[in-house]
């Protein structure tokens, strides 16, 4: 984040206000630059949904990493560069056409950072976590995602040991794409088991 | 990197642009602006509410002034009000 290159007429008055208060916090040894960058650098690009997206296009692509992925979540997901101290013990879930899984956190909100970033807020409000358990198919229902009478849902209770990720079912229609393009259709909440692809 | 529990507080914040998910931001600015309010509650030992208290305020004085904006203007209260009083 230097300041050299900057063209002056191209700044406006808030970024110079960012960069004043930056400047103060700095000079008063509140924060330092290079903490801002990693902050900044983690939310922009290493956390978030596509993360989990591009772990359940490999295994729709790759049975023997689907399998990997099964057996050992975390290792599997860390062949992708994923994992973290809030990803320590990840244990994936798959859906098929006759289980739907769903994962909550009825304690707290523990919930798998490295792979999904940010929680939802509904995630963390006590009617999901305590309805997810008491009845999950009407809650499914009630936030747009029907599960079929003849599919079984199964819920997951993530806690700080263990933190579950559900590997939706392959949408039909998409043999001809690719894993990038398959990882561009799958979304948070397909793999927190509120949404169906 | 692991972030603290004053941070996942910060960064969960349920008032942040997102989409999917993820955070939106719109210029680097909005990103470090964000990082430099979570910075400054851990380090001074704060919390996130009383950074939170003056968002809200902030949005409160001007709806129609852009998120962010609203958000540099609480940062600039919040770390005035920390340099005050340390």
């Amino acid at each position: 984040m230097s300041d050299d290159h900057h063209h002056p007429s191209a700044r406006t008055p808030i970024e110079d206000r960012v960069d004043a208060l930056e400047a103060l916090l700095v000079e008063r040894g509140i924060i330092d630059p290079a903490a801002i960058d990693a902050i900044v650098e983690h939310y922009e690009h290493a956390v978030g949904p596509m993360n989990g997206a591009r772990v359940v296009a490999r295994a729709w692509v790759d049975p023997a990493f689907r399998a990997r992925l099964l057996a050992d979540g975390t290792a599997a997901i860390a062949e992708l560069g994923f994992g973290g101290p809030e990803g320590d013990h990840m244990v994936v879930v798959e859906n098929t056409a006759a289980v739907h899984n769903l994962v909550v956190c009825t304690l707290c909100s523990c919930y798998p950072w490295p792979v999904l970033g940010l929680p939802p807020n509904w995630y963390k409000s006590p009617p999901y976590r305590a309805r997810a358990v008491r009845e999950p198919r009407v809650l499914l229902a009630e936030m747009g995602c029907a599960v079929p009478d003849d599919v079984e849902i199964r819920v997951w209770d993530s806690s700080a040991e263990v933190r579950y990720l559900v590997l939706p079912e392959r949408p039909e229609g998409t043999d001809g794409l690719d894993e990038d393009a398959l990882a561009a259709l799958v979304t948070r909440d397909s793999m927190i088991g509120v949404a169906r692809l | 990197m692991s972030v603290s529990r004053v941070a996942e507080e910060g960064l969960a914040d349920p008032s942040l642009p997102r989409d999917n998910g993820a955070l939106v931001f719109d210029a680097p600015w909005q990103g470090r602006a964000l990082a430099m309010a979570v910075l400054t509650v851990e380090r001074t030992g704060r919390q996130w509410d009383d950074f939170r208290r003056h968002l809200i305020a902030c949005i409160d004085d001007d709806p129609e002034r852009a998120y962010w904006e609203s958000w540099v203007v609480a940062l600039d209260r919040f770390v005035h009000e920390v340099g005050a009083a340390s």
